[in-house]
């Protein structure tokens, strides 16, 4: 055998071998008591760009594409889905304090006005989840009545 | 030859997808019940925070378990005065240090749970501030500032700090922070505007 040829059956071989490593799917199916929009009474409008826009990678249901589900780009989102879940985790929202709520409140605000979310990279992938001037003014709105 | 290890390995593939699903569902059943907590009232997000301001108004305890607390929170507030990221993150750290070494046995009941309430929000404040720019550690520092704020009305302090109130910092809604001294040194803005605040109570 040539060595390309080696190599691709290595390269192969590895492929293969690691779409047995297990990853946990971040999926429960059930909207908890907790859950951010429950917690809030949000409108459906509200909740559509929060579920597009957010949900993924700050929620217990992850909507997962095909190409998701093949290792390695398995690992990467599942270590995403991680860190995400815990700087803020939507459906666990209500379980929060008072106190982390309202700052999280802020946050989340800030994190859209300085465009550092949704993450450039996800919107790369995600065309949808990109938050139009229009979806940002409606989610401030929104968010300032909470405050208030 | 190459026919074959292609066949085995869609076939994995397969496999291994099937293995995934069943897994989930296993968990799925698993972990339906286990966030089901309580959720009363959950509308009202100012009024702890409001309450903790109220008792402000009251004559600060002499106390020196907040000591440490306060100590890296002053270091973290310079740095941001002096506009120096890395000692700012310094400054993070030793509150983190200060909150897990903090002496909880000697507080009272009724304390001992606001505290818990108020020093979760305040480490996951200062972790940020360790980790990140400038921009994003003082963004952290408002709400930091109150935090702090609200232990010192609940546990008290030895130290006489001053409340400073800046009302361009958190996009012109205003911020407090403390200062040990009488002297106006803004940490929302640096050089930029570091005279700007002014002072609206003195601890001790």
């Amino acid at each position: 055998m040539s060595l390309f040829k080696k190599n691709f059956l290595f390269l192969l071989i590895v492929f293969v071998g690691i779409q047995f490593m297990p990853t946990t799917r971040n999926q429960r199916n059930e909207v908890l008591e907790i859950d951010f929009f429950k917690t809030f009474g949000a409108p459906n409008n509200i909740q559509n760009l929060f579920k597009n826009s957010c949900y993924d990678c700050h929620s217990n249901n992850t909507n997962y594409p095909w190409y998701n589900k093949i290792q390695p780009v398995s690992w990467l989102l599942e270590h995403h889905i991680k860190e995400g879940k815990k700087e803020l985790n939507f459906s666990e929202f209500g379980g929060y304090s008072k106190r982390r709520q309202k700052s999280k409140l802020k946050s989340i605000k800030n994190q859209i006005e300085k465009n550092e979310m949704p993450l450039s990279s996800y919107i790369f992938i995600h065309k949808d989840a990109k938050l139009s001037e229009n979806d940002k003014k409606l989610i401030y709105n929104w968010l300032d009545e909470l405050k208030k | 030859m190459k026919n074959s290890i292609y066949a085995v390995a869609f076939a994995m593939l397969f496999l291994s997808a099937c293995k995934n699903n069943q897994k989930q569902a296993e968990s799925n059943e698993m972990n339906t019940h286990e966030m089901q907590m309580g959720t009363d009232d959950n509308h009202s997000l100012m009024d702890e925070t409001m309450q903790a301001d109220k008792t402000m108004d009251a004559t600060t305890q002499k106390s020196g378990l907040t000591t440490a607390i306060i100590d890296g929170y002053l270091i973290l507030k310079n740095a941001l005065v002096n506009e120096d990221s890395k000692k700012a993150a310094e400054g993070g750290k030793m509150m983190l240090t200060a909150f897990s070494n903090f002496e909880m046995a000697k507080l009272t009941e009724t304390q001992h749970a606001k505290y818990m309430e108020i020093a979760e929000s305040a480490k996951e404040h200062a972790e940020h501030i360790v980790k990140n720019p400038i921009d994003h550690q003082r963004e952290h520092f408002e709400d930091l500032s109150k935090d702090v704020n609200d232990i010192i009305a609940l546990v008290g302090t030895d130290k006489t700090l001053y409340q400073d109130f800046c009302p361009m910092a958190n996009n012109n809604k205003g911020a407090i922070w403390l200062s040990e001294i009488k002297e106006i040194n803004n940490p929302y803005f640096g050089s930029k505007m570091l005279k700007c605040g002014s002072i609206q109570k003195q601890i001790n």
